[in-house]
């Protein structure tokens, strides 16, 4: 049996052939989940507000580099304009909490609406390709910045929409950042079961196929235009959900949100971590935030240290820390089983 | 009388100035097997491309089973009925041959817009999948990723995979370019044993895979059909052997 270069020994293991991918490895990454999801639960008992807060930020950056990391892993699309979509469902909710004293109950449904519309029209970015795809949700994503600076009277310009309460629908209130931490944490785990299950679907094994080959899914019969728009819908309106997550947690709302740099960011995120997983997003997430909130303290060109640790992981580690541990087991495994 | 399978009118396809394919008129009728043949450049892979719907052709009609075609997508002709490998293999390398095989199965029906079941749980999928494997001698393989196979089982599972479309029509593109004689004959073996329910459509440099399988041969040159008969009469031409086997 021969050993293929990349690793997975586990891979050869015919008894656990599915037509989904690799059993074995799927198992490891529920334990993982598993231990994750146990140690989130318990943190607040051990961590201060502080790292609290940034364990938040993680989960809601996390969400929104995973809605990234659904076209660039699973499609091959690099989407640099997913700060829209965050951005115009976070401003939504805010504006409507706020200035129109609209409840939790639709002013946060409102805000996802607001996002998917958006990727409804952006949508269209699925017509190209490549390095065209990249230029034109850029050119989108710096639409949506310019409204939000430029348009002050509805967005606040430069302040942005301030004040925004915690979420509350009829007896269910949110009063606290501890309560919003875990409320937080059960929209991710949701949002990460749902979005295993639609990966690992027909739907979604038709994405892995046209990131493999394109003209071979056409000439199976896929419409692979419209396979990658209904991914990019679906990918925007999980970046809204993380909008809404972010509005009420960061309690307002500025042009910053719907940057470039946040896109750049939450690519960043997915890459670092390992994309087309869904534990790298989260991970590459605490990793960017937790350097640049570290590195900033005492650093001022934080965003060249963003950088540099762009190109290591490109260099390095194109799998990302997932693809990097992966890596590291098999070659481990396979001196434990005598290479087989 | 029925309709040609693939039936094509006066099609032309140039690029700039130049006319890769020049005014080809040809039908194929159901259930045979018919062979392009003509020297480098004759625009056999264009006229192919033609007709799987990868180029838009300049001038001219194509249909399939009288329905004309000329403007439908790839995918469409594929739901009509039309399956195609590729001269240069096109695989899903990074997926397993069982999962290569269950985008196939699902490729022309509605199950591939569903997003909320496991692939996994699709048994009638991974059952067929499987038969899919086996009629090209890879079942054994199933789980291995396609980049893990050899160059000539990725041929074997290019035309799984053009079969598992339930294809009423397969245009083979060079099916055995690149294999060793023995991976060749096991190719044209599979070729000649598939049902004659099937029509079939094939470009091949390989005189003895091209005349062995041949009900009717088209010879192409400079974008022209210049001969067409049987492999007999297409060895006799003299016109032929002037173009294509070289004799003066």
């Amino acid at each position: 049996m021969h050993i293929p270069a990349c690793g997975h020994a586990e891979l050869l293991d015919t008894s656990t052939a599915g037509i989904g991918r690799i059993r074995v490895i799927e198992r490891n990454q529920i334990v993982v989940a598993v231990v994750a999801l146990a140690v989130a639960l318990a943190l607040p008992h051990y961590a201060g507000p502080f790292w609290m807060g940034l364990v938040t930020q993680m989960f809601i950056f996390g969400l929104l580099a995973l809605s990234v990391d659904l076209l660039l892993g699973h499609t091959g699309l690099f989407s640099l304009c997913h700060a829209s979509f965050f951005a115009v469902a976070a401003y939504t909710t805010a504006i409507l909490q706020v200035r129109y004293g609209v409840s939790t109950a639709i002013a946060a449904p409102a805000g996802v609406i607001a996002g998917t519309l958006l990727a409804l029209v952006f949508g269209i970015a699925v017509r190209t390709r490549g390095v065209y795809f990249i230029l034109i949700t850029i050119a989108l994503g710096f639409i949506v910045w310019g409204v939000a600076y430029r348009w002050s009277s509805f967005t606040g310009g430069d302040n942005g929409v301030t004040n925004v309460p915690f979420p509350s629908v009829g007896s269910f209130a949110i009063t606290s950042h501890l309560q919003y931490y875990y409320f937080v944490l059960a929209v991710v785990v949701f949002c990460a079961i749902g979005y295993r299950v639609l990966v690992n679907s027909p739907f979604g094994l038709g994405l892995r196929g046209i990131k493999a080959s394109e003209t071979r899914m056409r000439s199976l019969g896929y419409r692979t235009g419209l396979h990658l728009y209904v991914a990019f819908v679906l990918s925007g309106a999980l970046a809204s959900l993380a909008g809404v997550l972010y509005v009420y947690y960061n309690r307002f709302v500025n042009p910053v949100t719907g940057s470039f740099q946040i896109s750049v960011e939450a690519a960043l995120m997915a890459i670092v971590g390992g994309t087309g997983t869904i534990v790298g997003p989260f991970i590459g997430s605490g990793i960017v935030l937790g350097l640049r909130n570290w590195v900033s303290s005492f650093f001022e060109l934080h965003a060249a240290v963003m950088g540099a640790v762009f190109i290591a992981t490109v260099l390095w580690a194109p799998g990302g820390l997932v693809g990097l541990a992966r890596r590291f087991r098999a070659r481990t495994s396979g001196i434990g089983k005598g290479n087989e | 009388m029925s309709p040609a399978a693939i039936e094509v009118e006066q099609l032309v396809k140039a690029f700039g100035g130049l006319r890769a394919v020049a005014g080809v008129s040809l039908a194929v009728s159901a259930g045979e097997r018919r062979v392009l043949i003509g020297p480098n450049g004759a625009g056999k892979t264009t006229l192919f491309h033609c007709i799987t719907g990868t180029l838009k052709p300049t001038l001219g009609r194509v249909s399939l089973f009288g329905q004309e075609v000329t403007n439908f997508e790839e995918y469409r002709r594929t739901q009509l009925g039309m399956g195609r490998t590729f001269q240069i293999s096109n695989v899903f390398t990074e997926l397993t041959l069982l999962e290569n095989l269950a985008l196939a199965i699902i490729g022309t029906d509605r199950r591939k817009w569903i997003m909320h079941r496991q692939v996994e749980g699709f048994g009638a999928v991974r059952e067929e999948a499987l038969q899919g494997l086996e009629a090209v001698g890879l079942a054994d393989r199933a789980a291995e990723t396609a980049q893990h196979i050899s160059y000539g089982e990725r041929r074997q599972l290019e035309l799984a995979l053009a079969l598992r479309s339930n294809p009423r029509v397969l245009l083979l593109d060079e099916p055995c370019a690149g294999l060793s004689p023995s991976e060749r004959q096991s190719i044209s073996k599979m070729i000649a044993a598939l049902p004659r329910t099937l029509t079939v459509l094939m470009i091949e440099h390989d005189m003895d895979v091209a005349l062995g399988l041949a009900d009717r041969v088209t010879v192409l040159h400079r974008g022209d059909v210049i001969m067409e008969g049987t492999p007999d009469e297409v060895q006799a031409d003299p016109k032929v052997r002037e173009v294509y086997f070289g004799h003066a």
